[in-house]
């Protein structure tokens, strides 16, 4: 996948549509779009980062999951099989981009799978169909004559994160380099079952 | 451009995967791997002075390690599914090591410990010399769990895991001196005032043992955090967390001071002959361990990695 910078306005679009498709209950996300505001009036501007998996080609969920309930799919989708995952959560403690997150309904861990119920019935997933300025770009790398391929060839691009070595298949065309690097302020808490909360 | 013109508007805040039972869970298996060691340490020297505690931690290691994985069960979010772990196991998981040593070393204690009861002592020398790898796997494989989970700066350092060994060693022997100090308060009339005073001796090197293992324990972590503040900028992140942040006074008020530095001036300095002090000493080294599993834990995920 990429995603256009220059295009995005940061509607929140494809957050709304993923909740929808993927029945993403409240609290946590599998899409969001992360927004940053940077220098001093007058010249000041945002900035917009939609975060989704970056179904990465050497991930470390993977590697970590000990029942193999994380596997990469044939086609690079990287999934969660709903029935082996006992839960352990390890796989959320090792993303480095903090995609996955516990179901609080089903007790099970779930991420971005890039929509494959749709790929595999030969549509975009849900964020690429919502987007309203096709920031989103979705398709197989390996055809030349795709539009990726194209985008991937003739634009400069960035991913999160390369010096964790986990090769993401997302990538993105004029990246703030602020927002693609970590919030600094900000602290992570426990959604349900909360034995402490952080912020203090 | 300053930083001070950048502000994150909007962005989610995400989950905290492990949280209190895996500290708790790390705490018991170092209280475990400790206790093992001393008492394979024992039987080896085999002698006779030594039998009391060579038994005391024989019974203590297999079973505080029968609760160490009840913690694991219960976090896990679908606790019936843990067969899954060794049928669907994963070679490159640590997890997967840990759930089959998590099996194999309770029931290589148990042996040991009966062993060790009917007096078997050659038999109890060479389980002994089989279990003590496994008691430092065992203990070992908790620190690569964090430490391969490679995108959390506080974790993802080859220290970590003898980080947790040697504070493992600090916790284990800690317990082992309360436990063998109420035993010889309480529980031990048989025995003459002579052997009486042998045995408080014994408690009193136990716990001097104790407080050398913590000065190598404080220079792991002085180390690990030295390094940390100069590497890169997760790292100086995670670093100032711990030392200024919101898990500062759990980590320099309870885990170094209380649980490092006064156990260390009860044990060697005036009041070294006093049982009672050495007891408060191993309970507050308990309570230090307790809260660096809990800043470990809890601090390595604290910072949004998005």
């Amino acid at each position: 996948m990429v995603i256009d910078m220059r295009r995005c306005i940061g509607c929140h679009a494809c957050t709304v549509a993923c909740k929808a498709e993927m029945a993403v209950p409240l609290q946590v996300n599998a899409t969001w779009v992360k927004i940053v505001e940077k220098g001093p009036y007058p010249s000041a501007r945002r900035f917009y980062l939609p975060r989704l998996c970056n179904n990465c080609t050497n991930p470390i969920c993977v590697r970590n999951c000990p029942t193999q309930a994380s596997y990469k799919r044939d086609d690079g989708i990287v999934v969660v099989d709903p029935h082996r995952c006992i839960c352990c959560k390890y796989c959320i403690a090792s993303c480095p981009y903090d995609v996955r997150y516990v179901n609080p309904f089903k007790e099970i861990v779930e991420k971005c799978y890039f929509c494959q119920h749709r790929v595999d019935a030969g549509l975009e997933p849900a964020c690429v169909e919502s987007c309203p300025t096709r920031a989103m770009v979705f398709g197989d790398r390996n055809d030349d004559k795709s539009e990726i391929s194209q985008l991937l060839a003739s634009n400069a691009t960035t991913v999160l994160k390369k010096e964790m070595e986990t090769e993401p298949n997302v990538y993105y065309i004029a990246g703030d380099e602020t927002a693609m690097s970590n919030d600094e302020k900000g602290i992570n808490y426990r959604a349900e079952g909360a034995f402490i909360n952080l912020r203090l | 451009m300053d930083n001070t013109d950048v502000n994150v508007v909007y962005s989610v805040q995400h989950q905290l995967p492990l949280v209190m039972y895996i500290a708790q869970y790390f705490f018991f298996t170092g209280l475990s791997a400790g206790s093992f060691v001393i008492s394979v340490v024992a039987t080896m020297l085999g002698r006779k002075e030594f039998k009391p505690i060579g038994r005391i931690t024989a019974v203590l290691a297999p079973v505080l390690l029968i609760i160490a994985p009840l913690n694991l069960i219960a976090d896990l979010g679908q606790p019936l599914r843990f067969w899954h772990l060794f049928f669907f196991y994963n070679w490159t998981s640590p997890i997967t090591y840990g759930s089959f040593l998590l099996t194999l070393y309770p029931i290589m204690g148990i042996i040991y410990a009966i062993m060790v009861f009917t007096n078997r002592g050659t038999a109890a020398k060479i389980l002994g010399i089989i279990g003590v790898p496994l008691a430092i796997s065992v203990h070992g494989y908790t620190g690569f769990i964090l430490a391969l989970a490679k995108a959390r700066a506080l974790w993802n350092t080859a220290a970590m895991p003898t980080i947790f060994l040697v504070s493992a060693m600090v916790s284990g022997i800690g317990f082992v001196v309360v436990v063998a100090a109420v035993r010889w308060k309480w529980f031990d009339k048989k025995t003459t005032e002579e052997q009486r005073a042998k045995d408080k001796r014994l408690i009193i090197q136990l716990a001097q043992f104790m407080a050398y293992t913590i000065m190598l324990d404080l220079f792991l972590i002085v180390s690990d955090i030295l390094v940390l503040l100069t590497a890169h900028a997760d790292a100086y992140q995670a670093g100032m967390l711990i030392l200024t942040g919101n898990l500062a006074p759990i980590f320099l008020g309870v885990e170094i001071f209380l649980g490092s530095i006064v156990p260390m001036v009860l044990v060697l300095g005036p009041t070294r002959k006093n049982l009672t002090a050495i007891v408060i000493a191993s309970i507050l080294v308990n309570i230090g361990v307790y809260a660096m599993r809990f800043v470990m834990v809890i601090g390595g995920q604290t910072i949004p990695l998005s």
